[in-house]
């Protein structure tokens, strides 16, 4: 580094005493013209808390962040270079080119290797691409990319390839086909000429007031969608009882493995959640929204931006800035208050609680996260009545829930259904029954945290609360359904090279316990004892709920599947 | 001295008052309590990373850093409960099995080693992880990662205590790696060999 600097400048610095100097600055130095570049890409006045949204410029103009570069953008930021390389490191889809390496190939295909599409024959497909050899393409392996119901998927560029065969892959990357698709979704006139924004534009000329909202939203047991079943008026009540400013963190880093839900709200009806979001402002009482999109998702970050403008432009938002942001490829980031930390420009890392979000979150603030599902029934429970939503459950539960299917089935997707409705009515009734020639077996009834439940606990309701018992929980409501042809074990070492590799790194039960662990889970044999002692550390110990439930495939599996080990 | 509250702590009640954790407050009535992550000495954030020290609060589902917790009125703290003592010890075996043995330890008197003995988790049934090289490119201090426990105290010596801003905490998981500006050398980095990280 800096040779010619030293040769030049060697031997011309002197002391005042006359000892020799260091004939050099220490360290990486800026050169000017990056520095204007970088200047001209990110403009005047950077903000400390856009450092992700800068690297996302740079790597989508360059393929890749040069040390020149962020260098360059340390220095535009006043930032300490660690501070800048610890953020571009932390995130899957940035790549960090050290002085003397080469960048990544043009084109990236990303194969997500999570676990319905690896029952789908992910590992064939990569298998298959990487013996392709494909000219200036390189192949990665990504987790969950949120589109299980049209496993195997691929994405090449930001182009993602359902149900995705070599063929499929090798035409899109030979017909540079890298931009997302934008699907067919209710636009702004469409939504607004069927009834939308009405309750709005009441409750802004004083025809609701924010009490009535939240007790409607008491009475239909509204709970948080994204998987934590927090009571949603509840929240609202807490954050309003802060003292202002307020903020606002819409989650949409829908990222646990088998969960496309939200994904599919948004692609079909965006406008039902701003409207949402909008009124939960007002209640709360909160200046400005972060909406916070996975980077996974290009097509809802261009719709999103599109939509809110026209919301803007018609004058409904005024009482509220809203600023999208978009994640980098990190699943952490859906864990709420890693996701304050990433909008704040900072690496993924979950904070310790107390304080909880809702008192201290983004920018130390008192702050509302929601998930997007959450604010998508918002609108509809006030229009049709707290009572059609509270009164929707099954089996002594309550509400609604989008159920993501997938796995063995013959029809999955999203199903919405009552709360509290069983895996079989749900396989049966919603699903078309499983797969010709496979038998169930098994499903995880929330993602990979969830834990695994066997065919024979096929009679629980699926709702928050209800599978505590078996060691499991619902969460998103992420359903991937096995079956007679897939072992347990394998799956369960899939789960945990998730979240092996999704872990912050922050906590030793978590970031020491999922690698030590998916090492024992890959040998023949596995040690129960030393398993069994992984688990209760990480869920006893570690600081957030990835960690605290990376051990449910570990239990599950000695509890439910121990002919499979 | 306003706002006392009372705990009980290993089944001794302990006053406390505004402000103090519950690490500060056994250290004050000579319980020990593990701790690596935590410096009690001044600048030094508490950052709860290592997990070390933590304790059983009765009624709350998982346990807590006791670096980071204060104590509540009436609140039911246990550091020597099995639960808590378990975890404990094996947040120490999962480090051992990422460290050089004790005969070919770098420090053998650090506090690493020290809380290793005292938990009686000097070695570890778990698999080591890759190996790490050394960094001998600076002429005073070398850098051993093969003895790192990511505890990220000298990330909070080099940015927070000493302002010299020179080393980050790089990459994500089990990849995650003490870093000099941009996983430079130590030697060719803008680290001004102040040695607060050595501490």
């Amino acid at each position: 580094m800096q040779a010619n600097t030293i040769e030049v400048m060697a031997g011309r610095f002197r002391n005042s005493d006359g000892r020799k100097a260091r004939p050099y600055t220490k360290g990486r130095q800026v050169d000017r013209l990056t520095k204007a570049e970088i200047k001209a890409l990110i403009g005047e006045s950077p903000r400390r808390d856009l450092l992700i949204e800068y690297l996302h410029l740079i790597q989508d103009r360059h393929g890749h962040l040069s040390s020149k570069n962020l260098a360059a953008l340390a220095d535009e930021m006043c930032l300490a270079q660690s501070e800048v390389y610890e953020v571009a490191t932390f995130y899957a889809h940035f790549d960090v080119v050290h002085e003397g390496e080469n960048p990544p190939p043009p084109m990236t295909i990303r194969v997500c290797d999570s676990i319905s599409c690896e029952l789908a024959n992910a590992e064939k497909l990569v298998h298959d691409l990487e013996q392709a050899s494909l000219k200036d393409v390189r192949i990665l392996r990504a987790p969950c990319m949120g589109r299980c119901a049209t496993a195997p998927v691929a994405e090449v560029g930001h182009n993602h390839v359902d149900h995705a065969t070599l063929k499929k892959i090798t035409e899109a990357v030979a017909g540079k086909h890298i931009h997302p698709a934008i699907p067919d979704y209710i636009g702004f006139d469409d939504y607004c000429g069927s009834g939308g924004y009405r309750l709005w534009k009441n409750c802004l000329k004083g025809r609701y007031s924010p009490e009535r909202i939240l007790d409607d939203l008491d009475t239909s047991r509204l709970k948080g969608l994204g998987g934590a079943g927090f009571p949603t008026g509840r929240k609202w009540r807490i954050v309003g009882g802060y003292e202002a400013p307020r903020l606002m963190a819409v989650n949409i880093d829908e990222g646990e493995p088998g969960t496309f839900k939200d994904r599919y709200y948004l692609e079909s009806d965006p406008h039902r959640f701003i409207e949402g979001m909008l009124i939960a402002a007002w209640v709360v009482g909160i200046e400005k929204s972060y909406v916070y999109i996975r980077d996974e998702y290009p097509a809802i970050i261009a719709l999103l931006k599109e939509e809110i403008a026209k919301v803007q432009s018609a004058g409904l938002a005024d009482h509220l800035e809203i600023e999208i942001r978009r994640g980098a490829g990190a699943y952490i980031c859906g864990e709420e208050s890693a996701m304050i930390e990433s909008i704040e420009g900072k690496r993924g890392l979950p904070r310790n609680r107390p304080p909880y979000v809702a008192e201290v979150g983004l920018f130390g603030r008192p702050t509302l996260e929601n998930n997007v599902e959450t604010l998508h029934w918002v609108r509809d429970i006030i229009e049709k009545g707290p009572k059609w939503f509270s009164e929707s459950g099954a089996n002594g539960c309550s509400g609604l829930r989008s159920y993501s299917v997938s796995g063995r089935v013959k029809e999955p997707g999203v199903k919405l259904a009552s709360a509290g409705i069983t895996i079989r009515e749900l396989i049966e009734g919603h699903c078309g029954g499983m797969l010709d020639g496979h038998k169930f077996k098994s499903y995880l009834p929330g993602g990979a945290s969830g834990g695994i439940l066997p065919a024979s606990i096929d009679n629980v309701p699926l709702d928050f609360g209800t599978l505590h018992e078996y060691g499991c929980f619902i969460g998103s409501a992420a359903i991937v359904v096995f079956s007679d042809q897939d072992n347990m074990k394998d799956v369960a070492l899939n789960l945990m090279r998730f979240f092996r590799d999704e872990s912050c790194g922050q906590c030793t039960p978590c970031r020491s316990g999922t690698e030590k662990a998916a090492r024992l889970m890959a040998k023949p044999e596995w040690d129960m004892e030393l398993l069994e002692d992984l688990s209760t550390v990480m869920t006893d110990a570690s600081i957030c709920g990835l960690g605290q439930a990376a051990g449910n495939p570990i239990n599950c599996v000695f509890k439910y599947f121990p002919e499979d080990l | 001295m306003g706002n006392t509250i009372r705990f009980t702590l290993d089944g001794k009640t302990i006053e406390s008052s505004d402000g103090e954790t519950i690490w500060q407050a056994a250290d004050r009535v000579n319980i020990p309590i593990p701790h690596l992550c935590y410096l009690p000495q001044p600048d030094y954030r508490t950052d709860g990373n290592c997990r070390a020290c933590v304790v059983e609060i009765e009624g709350e589902g998982a346990l807590a850093a006791s670096c980071l917790r204060k104590p509540a009125e009436g609140m039911v703290v246990r550091s020597d409960s099995e639960r808590a003592r378990k975890s404990q010890s094996l947040v120490m075996e999962l480090l051992m099995a990422d460290q050089p043995s004790r005969e070919k330890a770098h420090e053998r008197e650090s506090r690493l080693w020290e809380w290793a003995e005292t938990l009686d988790t000097t070695s570890s049934r778990f698999p080591a992880r890759d190996s790490i090289d050394r960094d001998l490119s600076h002429p005073a201090m070398h850098v051993a990662l093969d003895a790192c426990i990511q505890c990220n105290l000298c990330v909070r010596a080099c940015r927070e205590v000493q302002v010299n801003d020179v080393i980050g905490m790089a990459h994500r998981g089990h990849h995650a790696k003490i870093v000099f500006d941009f996983d430079d050398p130590m030697g060719a980095s803008t680290c001004v060999a102040c040695g607060e990280c050595v501490f």
